[in-house]
């Protein structure tokens, strides 16, 4: 049961890394950074409910914050000059987020043990959730209430201007700046929203492994955080959830007898997706014909 | 004073031998920028696949024992065929009004490349044949290591050929003008699939020799190269100002030495968090790059 309860909370946490991802991608900019705004979510609250003795809810909301100023200083440079330029500043914060949380070390002491991040060794016993007697049944239902507001909130705003303002950026820029669209405003504010959930997911994550290093946050999570989306489409929230459960439940748990080849996989998987499904595995006909099969209409729209 | 004295001999030491091996750092960053030229797409598994091309060439000297120079040829030849298969597996089939599927498509090559090689190698380090290793040229208190002057010639040497395919060749001439506006070049006459597929092979093979410097100056391969010099080929791009070949040659010495300088000053580990603060500074006060492309270009 555990096990299951375990992955349930990695799919909960991957899901919000993922829809962090959505949300840039649908302004048709690609983040590379997000495993980085996942880091700082994670040693940040971590750091803020070990050292500082803070509740989980404050800490995460802190580290998300922080997460996404850092996206928007990120973002408002590269922005401004090319779509293709964020690709690799975002590429390069990444991987400087993670080299300075391989350099950080701020140690103190407390009831006769020393916590904090050491460098290269890690930062471990981020012990919330024992200290305070959840089980595992509290911690999963804790990720996945904060799976559910994050998708409803975005769920929302794609029904409201602001998803359509988005989308229409990600179509084509072109119209919409001769519809009166600040483009830069409309970017750097997707990539705010994604790295402050980005945060959420890295605060959640620092507390239900207990143990964080720079290794976790490297160029394989950023690509598990844009493959999510891609694969799933940008039809709707609910195409990265099937994505992430697709992925970590079926290839990563489902693949495990495969050993080493099973890596091997996942690269070559993307590829070969990208080329017969270019625009994503539930691509908007798709998501007509699985919306006609359910209302029994049996024919898709497009 | 005299401690002043001698820790300026040393920085200037590593700025020298920054400035020698920035030279790979060029060759990756103009194999980026060639590719994003021609297409207008990133592929961002260029560099791995130049370290690819360099392990290649380890296998084949496993089998058939070689000297060193064919082990570089070997790698070129190498990572110019990876440059293809990049080619048709990343980009030939993919519609060219899906510019994410083709740049997630070659992140998951990225992906696909280090995980051979881990899978091949185990992910330990392989000995690479470097030459003249052992010699060492002394100027008063300077030396320049002998195996880095020879990484420099290489590398000037390849560019040169490159500049001189680009420029004064009819293949050039295609691969330019497929670059300025792919549209006009099909008027005129230019295989657009064939014209793509050859600039693959040739940075391809640029980056095979970039390789096979780097494990010649570096004395080992691993799988740990390859995201740092992506990321560092990619920086060197923006910084000459993505298109610009000349821009990549500058950014690339530009940061061979910067990061030598901070290795130096700072130590190993945290040098490479100063080359991606480089990349900031140029992308808040001179985000064209170096030598940026003239405006209402796309």
């Amino acid at each position: 049961m555990d096990f299951y309860l375990g992955l349930a909370q990695i799919i909960g946490v991957h899901t919000i890394l993922g829809l962090s991802a959505y949300v840039v991608m649908l302004t048709g900019q690609l983040s590379l950074a997000q495993a980085g705004f996942f880091a700082i979510g994670a040693y940040v609250a971590g750091m803020l409910t070990v050292l500082a003795g803070f509740h989980i809810v404050p800490a995460m909301l802190v580290g998300a914050v922080l997460a996404g100023l850092m996206a928007f200083i990120v973002g408002f440079p590269a922005l401004r000059v090319k779509g293709l330029m964020l690709v690799i500043a975002t590429l390069a914060f990444g991987e400087f987020v993670r080299l300075f949380f391989f350099n950080f070390d701020y140690q103190i002491s407390k009831g006769g043990i020393t916590v904090g991040p050491l460098g290269g060794e890690g930062f471990r016993q981020i012990r919330f959730f024992p200290e305070n007697g959840w089980t595992s049944l509290d911690v999963m239902l804790f990720v996945w209430a904060v799976v559910i507001i994050v998708m409803a909130a975005l769920w929302w705003m794609d029904r409201s201007r602001a998803g359509a303002v988005l989308r229409a950026v990600g179509e084509d820029e072109l119209a919409a700046q001769s519809a009166g669209i600040n483009l830069t405003v409309v970017k750097v504010a997707a990539m705010t929203a994604g790295g402050f959930i980005a945060g959420l997911g890295g605060g959640i994550y620092a507390h239900y492994t207990t143990h964080i290093e720079h290794l976790n946050f490297g160029v394989i999570l950023a690509t598990f955080a844009i493959a999510y989306p891609i694969l799933g489409g940008l039809s709707n929230v609910f195409g990265t959830l099937v994505a992430v459960i697709f992925i970590q439940g079926v290839l990563v748990e489902g693949l495990r007898f495969m050993g080493d080849w099973r890596n091997l996989l996942f690269g070559a998987l993307i590829v070969l997706a990208m080329n017969v499904r270019p625009r994503g595995l539930f691509d908007e006909r798709a998501t007509a014909l699985l919306k006609g099969l359910f209302t029994g209409r049996g024919h898709a729209r497009t | 004073m005299e401690d002043f004295l001698f820790d300026l001999i040393d920085l200037v030491q590593s700025i020298a031998d920054g400035l020698l091996f920035g030279t790979t750092y060029a060759m990756i960053g103009i194999g980026f920028t060639l590719i994003f030229g021609v297409m207008d797409k990133l592929n961002m598994s260029y560099a791995a696949a130049a370290i690819a091309g360099a392990y290649s060439s380890i296998a084949i000297l496993a089998v058939v024992p070689a000297p060193a120079p064919v082990a570089f040829f070997i790698a070129a030849i190498a990572a110019g065929l990876f440059g293809y298969v990049i080619y048709l597996l990343c980009f030939r089939f993919i519609p060219l009004a899906s510019p994410l599927a083709t740049l997630m498509a070659t992140v998951g090559m990225l992906l696909l490349i280090d995980e051979i090689i881990v899978h091949e190698t185990d992910g330990m380090p392989q000995p690479y044949p470097a030459l003249f290793d052992d010699v060492m040229v002394e100027f008063g208190p300077f030396g320049l290591r002998g195996d880095l002057m020879f990484v420099f010639a290489v590398s000037v040497v390849s560019m040169a050929v490159l500049l001189y395919l680009i420029y004064r060749t009819r293949l050039g001439i295609a691969t330019r003008a497929v670059s300025q506006q792919p549209v006009a070049a099909q008027l005129c006459g230019i295989g657009l699939e064939r014209t793509n597929a050859m600039t693959f092979v040739i940075t391809g093979v640029l980056g095979g020799i970039a390789g096979a410097m780097i494990g010649a100056a570096v004395g080992v391969l691993s799988p740990l190269l390859s995201i740092p010099f992506t990321v560092k080929g990619l920086i060197v791009t923006v910084i000459g100002g993505l298109g610009s070949i000349p821009g990549a040659i500058i950014a690339g010495l530009l940061v061979g030495a910067f990061e030598n300088t901070f290795q130096f000053l700072r130590g190993v580990t945290e040098r490479d968090m100063y080359v991606m603060l480089l990349l900031f500074v140029f992308l808040f006060l001179r985000p064209g790059g170096i030598f940026s492309p003239p405006d209402g270009r796309d």
